[in-house]
């Protein structure tokens, strides 16, 4: 029994449910007014692209700094690599690019790289190699022995990706790595990722790009005022947005308002009819109807929310309310200008 | 282990990429290169090509040894003025930004992130920050070593202890630097609040100085004003008559007065004592630059090899117009006693642990701040 368990334990790093991440219950709060997270959960799955979304000040950057022991909790608990999130221990497994870096201009790519691999314990030979490779993967092979301060902003990236990569990280964690990047080397980073997901690293991204990540992400979360307001796979999160649309030509048919949740809605001379399904079949009797009545369908399609819509579902409040950008601000006692 | 070196080769990195770096190491060399054109023969010394005739300072009469003339320009002018002081503003220049630019977001984020505690991270970042004194001063007393050596015909290792003696002494300026560094995060207020620092240390260390000067100074206008009232009495015993006012009043007022002012020089050292006890108080939290410097002075060359250093002590007068003449040569030994005679357990002690307190606190700042 007892081989069994340390067995398990190497062959397990991760908690037991498989989540490389898996926190619960995260608050921060800067200066005693800030509230960047307010008791956030979340679950990142070994071997996947999560990709963090928020509007601008929701937090993303400060729970990813919270997991890279830069930033002190309030209150966390869950695991980090199967070790409590503060611990040192993981982070020689754990690959980081914070956002706004600021390497020393007077360093060149390799030594960069060779910098970050000495700190997670490479050996100098494992650091050398690494560094090579890991170049040679961005693009950036011909710059090795440049100092940084002649580099681009792209450039920069570039060689900040390759520097979370040196150890070979099992979790990469990713401020918005395409920030600053032209379009083909946003492709390029894309692939990085896709390969590297392949290759069994988990990777965490943040962005704003929400068509990027809708091209990598397996799995998304949405972040709106320090809390996650969704969480789950495109597919998933839009799975009840998706609907059905009908056009035809001629007036809206009064029979529509009859079908559970089905709208009609009149265009010049065309009719639009949206089914809020995501089965072919449901719809076929309705086809048929506006068939028998003679109509011409112009078209029928399955609509799918875009991820902006969806983002945009989750920035906005019950009320209505868009979400003000930043975190929420407790008011200092005595300011304000409703007091009594 | 990989750690601590990668930080110091990237400590190197940082030196090597800032150009006062190499200009203070090339000013470090020209000031041993002049050492070496300076001469001293049995008239004077000579500078290049130049002979001057110094009475007081040459081989001959003055007394001076070829040895003692070169350790003496390397302890006073090399380390002193040089180190201590001129190189010691570089080295603050050069170092202010390490821990500002290390706590600057973006890159602090990346090292925070990796496995190494922040305690280490800080003590090994402080130690690094060192480099820039380590080898400006190895280079520096290497250099005379070799001058001392052929110029002076003496190979005096005794001078290495330069070494460690200069690097404490910037340690104290450093760790208050890195301190307000990691508090401030600016170059500029680091840099400023520190030399404004060492301004008031520098201020303490001279009142603390001028005190005891006139303390000294007080205990020989005591010891002549005892002198001169034993006299007065002595004179007044071997008359016949010491009552007769009329002959012997002048003496009777003269011993009063002189009472007086004995009284008054004795209550003044009371005074004076108190102040300086005060001051050494202070002295003693604050870290001693002044005195870590001269206990190479202290460790390399005796006093007693001192050209004009071995009068008999003498005692200072009052003259029979009653003024106070003050024995300066006797002044000047007993300061230097004085000084000399502190312990430099004290000296290195107290200074070290202003130092440790310091970087503690800074640690702890470090430890728990977010970035
Ligand atoms: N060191 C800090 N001190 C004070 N407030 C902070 C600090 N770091 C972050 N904040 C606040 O916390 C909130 C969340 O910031 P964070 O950087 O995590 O947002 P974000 O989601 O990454 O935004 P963006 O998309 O613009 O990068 C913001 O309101 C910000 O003002
Ligand atoms: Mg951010």
């Amino acid at each position: 029994m007892h081989r069994l368990l340390s067995f398990a334990s190497l062959y397990s790093p991760m908690s037991t449910n498989g989540n490389v991440i898996d926190v619960h219950d995260v608050h921060k709060t800067f200066k005693k007014r800030i509230k960047a997270l307010q008791g956030v959960d979340l679950q990142v799955g070994a071997g996947e692209i999560f990709g963090l979304l928020g509007p601008n000040g929701a937090g993303k950057s400060t729970l990813v700094k919270i997991l890279m022991t830069v930033v002190r909790p309030d209150r966390i608990s869950g695991t980090f690599l199967g070790n409590s999130v503060g611990s040192k221990q993981p982070l020689a497994r754990v690959g980081y690019l914070p956002e706004h870096h600021n390497f020393p201009g007077y360093l060149t790519g390799l030594q960069v790289i060779e910098f970050s691999g000495a700190m997670c314990r490479l050996t100098k030979r494992e650091r050398r190699t690494n560094a090579r490779r890991l170049l040679d993967r961005v693009g950036m092979t011909r710059w090795g022995s440049s100092r940084l301060n002649s580099y681009s902003k792209g450039m920069l990236q570039r060689v900040g990706l390759a520097q979370a990569l040196v150890n070979d990280p099992k979790v990469v964690l990713l401020d918005e790595p395409t920030d600053g990047v032209d379009p083909v080397g946003r492709r390029e980073i894309r692939d990085l990722l896709l390969e590297l997901r392949d290759e069994g690293h988990t990777i965490f991204l943040n962005s704003h790009l929400l068509s990027e990540l809708e091209m990598v992400c397996d799995r998304v979360a949405i972040m709106v005022q320090g809390r996650v307001s969704m969480q789950g796979t495109i597919e998933e999160l839009t799975r009840d947005s998706r609907r059905h649309e009908v056009r035809c030509i001629g007036p809206c048919p009064d029979w529509i308002t009859a079908l559970p949740d089905a709208t009609a809605e009149c265009l010049e001379d065309e009719c639009r009819i949206s089914i809020p399904t995501d089965d072919v079949e449901a719809i076929q009797p309705i086809i048929d109807r506006l068939r028998k009545e003679g109509r011409s369908i112009t078209r029928v399609h399955a609509v799918r929310e875009s991820p902006e819509d969806l983002f945009m579902r989750a920035v906005v409040d019950e009320s209505g309310t868009i979400a003000a950008p930043g975190a929420e601000i407790k008011p200092r006692r005595g300011s304000g200008g409703d007091a009594p | 282990m990989s750690q601590t070196i990668a930080l110091l080769i990237d400590a190197y990195r940082l030196l090597n990429a800032r150009k006062i770096f190499w200009i203070t190491l090339v000013l470090s060399l020209l000031v041993v290169s002049s050492f070496a054109l300076v001469g001293i023969h049995d008239h004077g010394i000579s500078i290049a090509w130049w002979d001057l005739e110094i009475p007081e300072l040459n081989t001959g009469s003055g007394g001076w040894s070829k040895e003692l003339f070169y350790k003496i320009m390397f302890t006073e002018l090399g380390i002193k003025i040089w180190l201590a002081w001129v190189a010691t503003i570089l080295g603050l220049i050069t170092t202010a930004s390490i821990f500002p630019e290390f706590v600057t977001a973006g890159s602090i984020d990346i090292i925070l992130s990796k496995p190494i505690g922040r305690f280490r991270l800080f003590f090994t970042k402080y130690l690094t920050g060192l480099l820039f004194v380590i080898l400006q001063v190895s280079v520096f007393t290497g250099a005379s070593f070799i001058v001392i050596g052929i110029r002076g015909g003496v190979w005096e290792p005794g001078i290495f202890i330069a070494i460690p003696l200069v690097v404490l002494f910037f340690s104290y300026l450093f760790s208050v630097c890195a301190v307000l560094g990691v508090i401030t995060r600016s170059t500029i207020a680091s840099l400023l609040l520190t030399i404004l620092f060492w301004f008031i240390i520098f201020i303490v260390q001279s009142a603390e100085r001028s005190l005891l000067f006139f303390e000294m100074m007080n205990e020989q206008r005591v010891m002549a004003y005892e002198d001169a009232v034993d006299r007065t009495r002595q004179r007044l015993d071997k008359v016949e008559d010491p009552d007769d006012m009329e002959r012997w009043g002048f003496l009777h007022e003269t011993l009063d007065k002189r009472k007086a002012i004995l009284e008054e020089s004795e209550s003044t050292a009371g005074n004076l004592d108190t102040w300086h006890d005060g001051l050494m108080f202070v002295m003693t939290v604050l870290p001693k630059t002044g005195e870590t410097i001269e206990l190479l002075q202290r460790w390399t060359i005796d006093l007693a090899e001192l050209p004009g250093s071995t009068d008999e002590p003498s005692r200072p007068i009052i003259d029979d117009d009653d003024h106070f003449r003050l024995d300066e040569d006797r002044l000047g030994q007993d300061m230097q006693t004085a000084l000399r005679n502190r312990s430099p357990w004290w000296i290195l002690g107290t200074s070290f642990i202003f130092e440790l307190v310091v970087l503690c606190f800074g640690a702890w700042r470090f430890n728990r701040r977010d970035f």
